[in-house]
């Protein structure tokens, strides 16, 4: 559950603490999508910033190219979705 | 002052004599395990940090050198100038490195510092979002309140508003772990979890239940009794006929909905009979037995 209102991919890639590019890296290889919500410029869930941080740091720790972060981490989001009780 | 030691070998798993392929191997098959996003157990995120310490030291051959020599001690040899940076070496190369359009491939790294992905640096990064579970009674998930929690030991406030709900989850910015190479900090997310009450059990989002005791006559004759709400005592209509088991519905009186409203409170009929009788209930009791015969169902 999280209240807050989407942000622009400059706030993202601040609150991760990488650069914009690296943002831009990780929006082709479909770690995250824009809001759906119509904006003037695309606008991403405020969570993205830890997303991203948590590929960038498993890409860097551990050898892994982008696409191989960004598999993890899906595979990751799956493993915490079975294990959460329904 | 004296410092700590610590056998960078024994934390890689490796022999004294172990060619730098071999460290590399160790250290990535233990940082797969140990990796603070892949492993939540408490210790992971500390052996993590040492796997790169060792690892740092011990895939340098100049460092490997000076520890292996010195110890304990062989951080006071390392000479004044460090081994240049990302930001030194493009400095000197013109470029700037802040600018966000340089990207550059793992390749050109590897070339470049040799490594680079193995524990290397690589810049500003997020610390870690952590996750923690904060108890409440329902009275103080209603109303809401502070709390001290105490996390990597230190003393967090936490202001939670009223009306959580069980599994919400409340974000703190920037009171997650801190940022690497002065990378911002991650987030907390406080995990509400509502302690069990002795009245009220949760019934889906917004919803209570709670027992109605009832007298067996209130039961068969209807009566207006007193039942428990979160906000306090209220009265309900029990209708006349009322067995064991029958829900009846207080709109409004459950829990706090996020938008707007309120969920309702079930009252469930439960006939209590009296554990003792005096003469005169018994008398009355052995009449009613009488008049009414037992109903049998198939």
């Amino acid at each position: 559950m999280n209240d807050e209102q989407p942000v622009e991919l400059t706030v993202v890639a601040q609150r991760a603490g990488v650069r914009i590019a690296v943002v831009r890296r990780y929006l082709e290889f479909g770690l995250f999508e824009p809001h759906p919500e119509p904006a003037e410029a695309p606008r991403y869930d405020p969570l993205t910033a830890a997303r991203i941080a948590r590929a960038e740091r498993l890409r860097r720790d551990l050898g892994l190219n982008y696409a191989g972060a960004v598999l993890v981490c899906e595979l990751l989001d799956r493993l915490r979705e079975l294990e959460t009780p329904q | 002052m004296a410092l700590a030691y610590t056998d960078y070998y024994e934390v890689l798993g490796v022999s004294r004599d172990a060619d730098p392929d071999a460290i590399r191997r160790a250290y990535r098959k233990l940082a797969r395990r140990y990796h603070p996003d892949l492993n939540s157990d408490n210790e992971a995120e500390d052996r993590f940090k040492e796997l790169g310490e060792a690892y740092e030291v011990l895939s340098d051959p100049d460092k490997r050198e000076r520890y292996d020599r010195l110890g304990a001690n062989w951080r006071q040899q390392e000479q004044e100038a460090p081994d240049a940076n990302f930001e030194e070496f493009f400095d000197r190369q013109g470029f700037d490195s802040d600018d966000a359009r340089v990207e550059f491939s793992d390749d050109l790294f590897e070339r470049l510092f040799g490594g680079r992905a193995d524990g290397g640096r690589g810049g500003p990064l997020r610390g870690l979002d952590r996750e923690a579970l904060l108890e409440l009674s329902l009275e103080d998930a209603l109303e809401g309140g502070r709390r001290k929690l105490t996390l990597d030991h230190r003393e967090i406030d936490v202001n939670f508003p009223a009306g959580v709900r069980d599994g919400q989850l409340i974000r703190l910015a920037g009171q997650g772990a801190p940022g690497r190479d002065g990378g911002p900090p991650g987030d907390l997310y406080l995990r509400i979890a509502l302690k069990p009450h002795p009245h009220f059990r949760p019934r889906g989002l917004d919803d209570l239940d709670v027992d109605l005791p009832v007298a067996p006559w209130e039961a068969a004759l209807g009566a207006t009794v007193p039942v428990q709400t979160p906000s306090g005592t209220a009265q309900i209509r029990v209708p006349p006929g009322s067995s064991s088991g029958r829900r009846l519905r207080l709109r409004g009186r459950g829990l706090p909905r996020s938008g707007g409203g309120s969920g309702d409170l079930h009252a469930i009929v439960k006939i209590t009979v009296p554990t003792q009788l005096s003469d005169r209930e018994r008398e009355l009791y052995e009449q009613l037995a009488q008049s009414s015969p037992r109903e049998t169902t198939a």
